[in-house]
């Protein structure tokens, strides 16, 4: 096994007539990760799975997935035997009944794992006779879920996989990717729930209007971003705390409130210089990094 | 299991049309034996009374003239589908992330298609002789098979044109009406300005026909069978084109 990234792209775009859902997207997904990628709703997350899979052309730029060119049809079907998707509106064939669905979709992969079939089956308790169109929203992403789980594929590409599960299939769906990350799968999902993602993930991805903000690990955001909030003896600019690293200044009155992606430190040593009269430091958590990265943009 | 998958997908539509196109052959072919019969059934007489066979074989192309019709408008529906349509109704995601090329996909689709407008053409002519042959007047057996012949060969264009037509328009109901519309539309103008090249004249019958025994002569119009086909493998190779450059 290498240590090529999982995904790659080169400077991978996708438009359509003059709008740019994905620009020059420079992606890099290590292996054996978690990888959470995270947007607003149009931010170009699914354009960008799809472009992966070989469902949307790129407009320009190339990628590999496990090594293989995405724009190439014959090696796209090859990667396709190595990755497990679930796409964001969990698409199943309505006629078909979960026995069906499985058995279909059985066929299609050596790397099967009936007994893990099996086990999922009974945690999310799906009626093998019904039909997916008679299925609840919850049953249908459970058996979704539950095609992508019982293979045993070098990745997993979800998108937004806990949409539609209660708390219950919620802890489930987390203790799953867990487990499959620990077996040596690379796990990269979308999602919105950003406790979710903070739970699980190694590394974070945030796109914002088909550009990717932030790619890095989860470990090196909590560490290096900070929101130093401040009482100043006397009214002072916003342009005193203008140095590198800090991405937003909220003033109000005395008090001043400073979001820094690094270099905390250097905020509070102006802050001293400045003879403040309280400086608090303090770690930002992945939703306020979400909130103000796209905020900011 | 793509087949399988296809056959799902289709088999509503084609053991509807099936059934439709069967009962109104054996319905037809009763009514035509009937009269041929002077109002028996079975026919007690046989073939022995002048006349009364090309009268049968007259009422014979006559029900291949119905069939035509509702054999075009049945391989148009079983062309519907597709992948495209598999985009609006949101499950083209699943379809495409299988280790599977949309080439093979296509095949699988055209195949299970033909293998369908084959059965549409078969069993209804196969009903056919089986009735006439119980009411002790049985059709020859090469003209069963040179009616099914006519009707697949120059047929399988519309079939052709169904699927090319799904595989641009995605609309539930959009693809249907327009591929209907172009079968209509082609008809009124071969019919009214290409005569000899009218496709539904082949089909029917009506270039082989004896016109004195009403029985279809050897002379096929091979040229006019081995037009249509080309024209259906274009249309069928444009479809497969089209899907493999699509965005879904």
């Amino acid at each position: 096994m290498t240590n090529e990234p999982v995904i790659l792209t080169h400077c991978l775009t996708k438009s359509y007539g003059a709008a740019e859902a994905v620009r020059a997207l420079n992606l890099s997904v290590e292996r054996n990760r978690i990888t959470a990628f995270l947007g607003r709703n149009g931010a170009g997350k699914s354009t960008t799975i799809k472009m992966l899979l070989g469902m949307i052309r790129p407009t320009s730029g190339s990628g590999t997935l496990l090594g293989n060119q995405i724009t190439d049809a014959e090696e796209n079907r090859e990667l396709r035997k190595r990755v497990a998707y679930v796409a964001e509106d969990k698409p199943l064939y309505g006629y078909m009944t979960v026995e069906q669905t499985i058995r279909f979709a059985r066929s299609f992969y050596p790397d099967w794992r009936s007994d893990v079939e099996k086990k999922l089956l009974h945690d999310y308790e799906l009626p093998l006779r019904r039909k997916v169109k008679a299925l609840s929203k919850g049953m249908r992403t459970k058996l979704a879920l539950l095609l992508a789980f019982a293979r045993r594929p070098d990745l997993l590409i979800l998108d937004e996989p806990s949409e539609g599960l209660d708390p219950v299939g919620i802890e489930l769906l987390l203790q799953t990717l867990v487990v499959q990350a620990a077996d040596g799968v690379s796990v990269f999902f979308s999602s919105h729930q950003i406790a979710e993602v903070e739970r699980v993930a190694d590394s974070v991805c945030i796109l914002e209007k088909g550009c990717l903000l932030v790619d890095a690990s989860l470990d090196h955001l909590r560490q290096s971003y900070r929101r130093i909030d401040l009482v100043l003896p006397t009214l002072v600019g916003e342009g005193e705390f203008l140095i590198p690293g800090v991405q937003r200044i909220q003033a109000d009155g005395f008090h001043m409130s400073v979001f820094a992606t690094n270099n905390a430190e250097a905020v509070v040593e102006r802050a001293h210089g400045l003879n403040a009269i309280s400086v608090e430091v303090s770690p930002v958590g992945l939703r306020d990094i979400f909130l103000e990265t796209v905020r900011e943009n | 299991m793509l087949w399988y998958k296809a056959w799902l997908e289709t088999r509503a539509r084609f053991l509807a049309s099936l059934a439709t196109l069967t009962i109104f052959c054996a319905v037809l072919v009763h009514h035509a034996l009937y009269i041929a019969c002077s109002n028996t059934f079975p026919c007690t007489e046989g073939w022995i009374r002048p006349g009364r066979q090309a009268e049968f074989y007259r009422l014979l192309l006559v029900t291949q003239e119905f069939l035509v019709f509702m054999w075009v408008l049945a391989v148009v529906l079983l062309g519907m589908g597709g992948i495209v349509r598999e985009k609006a109704l949101g499950t083209s995601s699943l379809t495409l992330s299988l280790p599977v090329s949309r080439t093979r996909l296509m095949r699988v689709r055209v195949g299970l298609g033909i293998l369908e407008a084959l059965a549409l053409a078969v069993l209804p002519w196969a009903t056919v002789f089986a009735i006439s042959w119980i009411a002790k007047m049985p059709v020859l057996i090469s003209q069963v098979g040179l009616y099914v012949l006519l009707l697949v060969g120059g047929g399988l264009v519309y079939f052709a044109m169904a699927v090319l037509v799904s595989s641009v328009v995605a609309g539930e109901y959009t693809a249907p009406a327009l591929a209907v519309g172009v079968v209509l539309l082609g008809l009124i103008i071969f019919d009214a300005w290409l005569r000899r090249f009218n496709v539904w004249r082949l089909m029917t019958g009506d270039f082989s026909i004896d016109r004195d025994t009403y029985l279809l002569s050897g002379h096929l119009p091979w040229w006019g069978i081995l037009a249509s086909l080309s024209v259906a493998a274009v249309m069928l190779l444009a479809s497969t084109l089209v899907v493999r450059r699509r965005d879904f």
